[in-house]
């Protein structure tokens, strides 16, 4: 069922797949934050989560938001604080959609 | 000659007639490993204590001997020259007389890391060298089975290398027997030559020997996988001009490929020409077809099904009950679906995993949530452990029912046993978390779905995009409200 699944959501959209797993050049930002020059959106978003989790910035008193680092809040639009639900199109503003 | 039939046993044809790969893989590979050493050992063993026995059951364990550190491969180069200088050495500082075993065995080790051409010289080379060695019909049959692998690496498949090897087996006095056959059409089947394996067959069926019934129902089987069926009906009509005819298995095979396609007519077709054919439907084809209605959908010709079987004396098995049960409760008859729960249990059959789970699916999709886990309660009572799809199946119904709070015991309960998560359940899960306000539990269950490698990281986070997106927007309506 499960690689049937994987499947389906493979052929079902192969742009929107592409969009998660290409290499796409970081703005320098971004590079800085990750340490590489290239990498895809979904590593970036599983970088930026392990990073919160890593340094303890989720909000002891409500875990949905997340209290942003200097570091991190560069690469967030400036923000303080971010909530959780918005992380991943946070991450998305980095990785505009390729011209045609 | 009397104590060698065990050790012999293995190396011979026979056993492997039913599964070639599985039973000739153990006893001809590993000796290919250290083909010198561990005759060397057994032999020597054998002698001095007149008894086979230890020294058969240690090849058939396959327990590398405690005086012999690892084996090294005896061919270290596909290259023809230095596996015949390998070869001399071995005889002149052989302490004992190599049998056809050995040349077997050396003969496949070589031609494993080889090419098929090579192997030819070696054979010859073998027999040049070492003239008391008299290739066997297992020395030929290494060299087809090689022969059939060998296609798959070139782009333009041609079976006359294959021929080659059938020809030198029957130059040699041997004739292909069925052994061969199946060898060869699994080689076939198993590098995706089928149309290769079908010409094979029929030629080799109409020169030597026909398949038996093992072979020519794999070949049915690799067939409906990879041709329409109008071209596996005309191979069956080709193979019983040859006189090979399909029994009960061949055509269970056609009606549960038939079934796949949701032909049911079909199916019901091949019902009465197998009946015509004189065979008497058994259990297998019963539930093949019972499972087609399944798919379908057609909870009350599920029923029907059942009912025939009675009317015809097969009696139901444990997989009958399941698909019963499945197929009911898969249309939401699952009032019904739990009356065969009492009957199955009252004609000898104990409920497993998988009905417990059909049943407890079925009443998730109505709504039924604590029913299911009460029945749970009712399944660990009996002694039946649930399996990671039941887990699943129950987190599921709980996030449906709205009863997050136990889904969220329950998942716990999943974490501790590393139970996977279904992608289906995952993405239930998810969005109930995510109506609650739980984000941060959310991406604790991203994490998890993650970690335990339940789903790939892409579809794991698609589904978590989507779902926050989903989230945010509903947040932003209430806000606006």
């Amino acid at each position: 069922m499960l690689p049937q699944l994987t499947k389906k959501t493979i052929t079902e959209n192969p742009k929107k797949l592409a969009s998660l797993i290409d290499l796409a050049n970081l703005p320098s930002t971004l590079r800085d934050f990750v340490g590489q020059s290239q990498i895809s959106r979904l590593r970036c978003f599983m970088h930026v989560w392990s990073y919160i989790k890593a340094n303890n910035l989720q909000d002891p008193n409500n875990k949905n938001v997340v209290n942003c680092d200097e570091k991190l809040s560069k690469i967030l639009l400036g923000k303080s604080q971010v909530e959780l639900v918005e992380l991943p199109m946070l991450v998305k503003l980095h990785f505009p959609k390729e011209p045609k | 000659m009397g104590k060698l039939p065990p050790s012999m046993r293995s190396a011979n044809p026979l056993t492997s007639f039913r599964t070639p790969s599985s039973s000739s893989l153990p006893n001809q590979q590993t000796p290919s490993s250290n083909p010198p050493h561990r005759p060397h050992f057994s032999l020597f063993k054998k002698h001095p204590n007149k008894s086979s026995k230890p020294s058969s059951s240690s090849r058939k364990t396959l327990t590398p001997s405690p005086q012999i550190p690892t084996p090294k491969p005896i061919f270290k180069s596909p290259s023809l020259s230095s596996a015949k200088k390998t070869f001399d050495s071995l005889i002149s500082t052989s302490h004992f007389p190599l049998n056809v075993r050995h040349h077997n065995a050396l003969l496949k080790s070589f031609s494993q890391i080889s090419n098929i051409e090579d192997s030819f010289s070696f054979l010859q080379h073998m027999v040049k060298t070492h003239p008391s060695f008299s290739p066997d019909r297992v020395t030929y049959n290494i060299l087809l089975t090689q022969s059939c692998k060998s296609l798959s690496n070139e782009g333009d498949v041609d079976l006359s290398i294959v021929r080659k090897a059938i020809d030198l087996m029957v130059i040699n006095g041997i004739q292909p027997d069925h052994v061969s056959i199946d060898l060869a059409i699994r080689s076939l089947c198993d590098i995706g030559c089928e149309e290769h394996a079908v010409e094979l067959m029929n030629e080799m069926s109409l020169k030597y020997c026909l398949p038996d019934t093992y072979t020519y129902n794999l070949l049915i089987r690799r067939l409906c996988k990879v041709r329409p069926l109008p071209t596996v009906y005309r191979f069956i009509d080709e193979m019983k001009t040859l006189g090979v005819k399909p029994d009960l298995v061949s055509y269970t095979i056609l009606i549960d490929n038939v079934c796949k396609s949701k032909n049911l007519r079909e199916a019901t077709r091949l019902l009465g020409v197998l009946s015509e054919a004189g065979f008497k439907p058994d259990c297998f084809v019963y539930n093949t077809i019972m499972k087609g209605y399944c798919m379908l959908d057609r909870g009350s010709e599920v029923i029907g099904v059942y009912k025939q079987m009675k009317e015809e004396g097969v009696e139901p098995d444990l997989v009958t009950y399941n698909t019963l049960i499945f197929g009911l409760s898969k249309v939401g008859r699952v009032e019904e679906a739990r009356k065969f729960l009492e009957v199955m249990a009252d004609m000898g059959h104990s409920p497993d995993a998988v009905t417990y789970t059909s049943l407890m699916n079925g009443m998730c999709k109505k709504g039924d949530a604590l029913g299911a886990l009460a029945l749970l309660r009712k399944m660990e009572e009996n002694g039946c452990s649930p399996n990671s799809c039941t887990y699943n199946t129950l987190l599921q119904g709980l996030c449906k029912g709205k009863l997050l709070e136990k889904g969220i015991e329950f998942y716990e309960i999943m974490k501790s046993s590393e139970t996977k998560l279904e992608a289906s359940s995952y993405a239930t899960f998810v969005r109930a978390l995510c109506r609650e306000d739980k984000i941060a539990e959310a991406y604790e269950v991203f994490d998890y779905a993650v970690e335990s490698k339940s789903l790939t990281d892409v579809a794991a986070y698609s589904t978590l995009e989507t779902t926050l997106k989903w989230a945010k927007k509903v947040k932003e309506q209430r806000q606006a409200c």
